[in-house]
């Protein structure tokens, strides 16, 4: 045999490069394949007595910063209640799932987590997906929803029959707001800035009639991109309207420092609110200087305050030494009222279901939630009317409350 | 071994499948399709759905990037315009499933047809940003044009009925999805073996060339345009019919790049690639969840702490296939054929 046919007969060497993606892309079958046929084994793991709470959360995306938190708050108050022998004997046992806050990846998460587990409580990662899901969870009918979302479509028993929200809805939010200002200021003149999108129009209009009621004058609305950058034209528009205050809604973040910033810049003594996603601890103080004195809406109290009424946030910090966010409070506590609405539940010698879930949640009157929120509450609808105006005090690092707690059902709003 | 696949006629040079064998596959994978919902859990007859959505856009938008090489970034716009054609329809007049969809195929191609005018003056990163532009002024109207669109809430529809049956179910919707997407897959296929698909191969490769040899730029570009937007809006319902919640940030500019990637990832210019590649984009971050899901044994709190790895896994692999398959997922597909037709000996 010549060197040459020796070498056509040698049989040439893929090149790695073309091996290596052939193994990822049979990885990938094979995953995928396991997935499809390990599906309903791995529900079967599932204990006959434990309860389920499945969650489409944000871990990813630009709601992570939430999630994180919602997270670590649901994760620790299941730990707690397993701690203390389950909720009338029965575990509890929390599956989430990532969705990087995209609707189709929560439906999905959905659909696996009640594909291999029977859940009777669900957190929601956002209001599209509170709107989506609905008719699949009204078909369900075995468990309750509340999550991220404090949409006012969605503080409508009727509409939304088995979802509820642990906190005030975003008209409520600016109703306390506004109750504040008026307590405060009787006959002030408002400003509203919005960003354009779902979230931050839902109170504008609703808190327009709100002010009026409480003899506010809404002097100017300021609507703006999300996250934009550039205000100073906008800014123009609020020195024109000298409002006595300026309530931010629909952002995190930008563009609050930015709008301060110049605001101060041209002496303007307007004093700027938020609500409640601008008002986390790290949001606030990562405005840095300008956040000095910046006012808002928050249902919960602050993980460092030590309130002698507050057992549950001493608790919480024995748990987790380091600072955990307003969205940590919110995932504890929405966790807090479905145990509560289970034990209810199984306390009557009734079953799990969504009906009867909601029944027990709306049972729920004057409750103490340990100190989470200051003071006893009632989830008669999807919501809890109650709130506090903290302020941010820059020089010491923390918020501040600068009023008592404000409840709604009790001022009218 | 394959040994031969003489063909005899243009017909048989121009058939999509050229062997019996391939015919067979055919069949078993059809008859793959038509069992999958009797065995598959609500999960993954949700993810058959979705991916069989996302193949019918990635088609349209195959058509006009891959086939005609005009870029777009408006396929999520066009995808918005067809669910909230089909979401008023529904809601308003409740016309039959498949006049809505059709119709909002209609209106998605009038607007492509608009925006592709452009197309005529400028290529390229130039008509991309064009087409930007047009997603954003979509995305006003979607969110502003409030007593049809219903502004920034959205739409809210009720489920379509298709015989008595109401769709209101994957498992239901799955009978919807995807024949109707398996027919634009065909059409699509079939369009490259007429005259206007080759009309379209030819602007892309050189379009003075094509117009040298009497093929009319404008009226193909915007056909091409109107039948890539057709397609956008057929999904788009479908999607509306999926979801059933049509809002403005439901068809953000990111779903537009989704869709671009999933045409390069699975192979411009190949009917094939926008399959794999809609479906490599759809189910790739699945299956990459199922891994974390796995290790949740031996990994406490896995989730929240290998998520963000995740996400930076499913950018690796893109960046992957684009450096080291450029043709993407179809031509490594080619290959393994090869492999089979001339086993035992190597390509």
């Amino acid at each position: 045999m010549t060197k040459e046919t020796q070498r056509q007969d040698e049989r040439p060497r893929s090149p790695l490069r073309r091996r290596l993606l052939g193994y990822a892309a049979a990885t990938a079958v094979a995953g995928g394949l396991l997935g499809l046929a390990g599906t309903d084994r791995i529900g079967s793991a599932q204990a006959a007595e434990e309860i389920v709470f499945g969650g489409s959360i944000p871990l990813t995306g630009v709601f992570a910063f939430a999630g994180e938190g919602v997270h670590a708050g649901i994760q620790d108050w299941v730990q707690i209640v397993n701690e203390g022998g389950g909720v009338e004997g029965r575990m509890l046992r929390y599956e989430p799932e990532d969705t990087a806050y995209k609707v189709d990846a929560s439906v999905a998460a959905f659909k696996r987590i009640t594909s291999q587990f029977q859940p009777n409580l669900y957190y929601a990662d956002s209001t599209a997906f509170s709107k989506t899901i609905n008719p699949e969870l009204e078909r369900n009918g075995r468990m309750i929803m509340a999550g991220a979302s404090f949409a006012t479509e969605l503080n409508d028993p009727d509409l939304f029959p088995l979802q509820f929200m642990a906190g005030p809805d975003y008209t409520e939010m600016f109703g306390i707001l506004l109750q504040h200002v008026a307590d405060t200021q009787p006959g002030a003149r408002v400003a509203f800035v919005y960003s354009d999108t779902e979230f931050g129009r839902d109170p504008i209009e609703p808190g327009r009639e709100r002010a009026e009621a409480l003899g506010l004058e809404v002097v100017e609305t300021i609507v703006t991109p999300p996250g934009s950058v550039d205000v100073s034209t906008e800014v123009l528009k609020l020195r024109r309207a000298r409002p006595d205050y300026t309530i931010f809604h629909g952002y995190v973040q930008a563009p609050i420092p930015e709008f301060i910033s110049q605001a101060r810049q041209m002496g303007m003594e307007t004093r700027f609110m938020g609500t409640f996603w601008s008002m986390d601890h790290t949001v606030v103080m990562g405005m840095g200087e300008v956040a000095d004195g910046f006012m808002g809406v928050m249902p919960y109290r602050y993980y460092y305050d030590e309130a002698a009424d507050a057992p549950m946030l001493e608790r919480i910090r024995e748990m987790r030494p380091e600072y955990q966010s307003t969205a940590y409070m919110q995932g504890f506590l929405t966790a807090m009222l479905m145990t509560e609405a289970v034990e209810r539940t199984l306390a009557a010698g009734q079953d799990l279901t969504g009906q009867n879930l909601k029944a027990a949640l709306n049972s729920i009157e004057d409750f103490d939630t340990g100190g989470i929120i200051g003071v006893p509450i009632s989830l008669p609808g999807n919501s809890i009317p109650v709130g506090r105006i903290y302020q941010a005090d820059v020089a010491a690092q923390k918020m501040v409350p600068v009023s008592d707690w404000i409840r709604l059902d009790e001022t009218g709003g | 071994m394959r040994i031969g696949a003489a063909k005899e006629s243009y017909a048989a040079d121009e058939a999509l499948f050229d062997t019996a064998v391939q015919w067979r596959w055919l069949f078993v994978f059809f008859a793959l399709l038509v069992i999958f919902p009797f065995i598959a859990t609500p999960y993954w007859l949700f993810m058959a759905c979705l991916v069989a959505i996302n193949v019918a856009s990635a088609t349209g938008l195959n058509i006009l990037t891959g086939y005609t090489g005009l870029v777009s970034l408006g396929q999520a716009a066009f995808m918005g315009v067809g669910a909230y054609t089909v979401a008023w329809l529904e809601i308003n007049l409740g016309t039959p499933v498949l006049l809505n969809l059709v119709a909002g195929g209609l209106m998605a191609g009038v607007a492509g047809m608009l925006v592709g005018v452009p197309s005529l003056r400028v290529k390229g990163l130039y008509l991309a940003i064009a087409t930007i532009a047009a997603s954003v002024i979509f995305h006003f109207i979607f969110a502003n044009w409030t007593s049809v669109t219903g502004g920034v809430s959205g739409l809210t529809m009720p489920p379509g009925t298709i015989l008595g049956v109401t769709l209101d179910e994957p498992r239901d919707l799955y009978w919807l999805i995807v024949p109707v997407t398996v027919l634009m897959v065909v059409g699509a296929a079939n369009l490259f073996r007429t005259r206007i698909g080759r009309a379209f191969i030819a602007i892309r490769d050189r379009d003075i060339s094509a117009e040298v040899l009497g093929i009319r730029l404008l009226r193909f570009k915007l056909l091409s345009f109107a039948l890539s937007s057709f397609y956008a809006g057929v999904a788009g319902g479908l999607w509306a019919y999926f979801f059933r919640v049509v809002t403005p940030e439901s068809f953000p500019l990111l779903m537009s790049i989704f869709f671009l990637a999933a045409i390069i990832v699975g192979g411009m210019g190949s009917i094939l690639g926008a399959i794999l590649g809609a479906a490599f984009m759809t189910m790739v971050p699945e299956v990459l969840k199922m891994v974390v899901n796995w290790l949740s044994p031996w990994l406490p709190d896995a989730v929240a702490l290998l998520s963000p790895v995740r996400v930076m896994v499913f950018g690796a692999l893109i960046v992957g296939f684009l450096l080291f398959e450029p043709q993407g997922l179809a031509e490594m597909w080619r290959r393994l054929r090869r492999q089979f037709h001339l086993w035992p000996f190597r390509t």
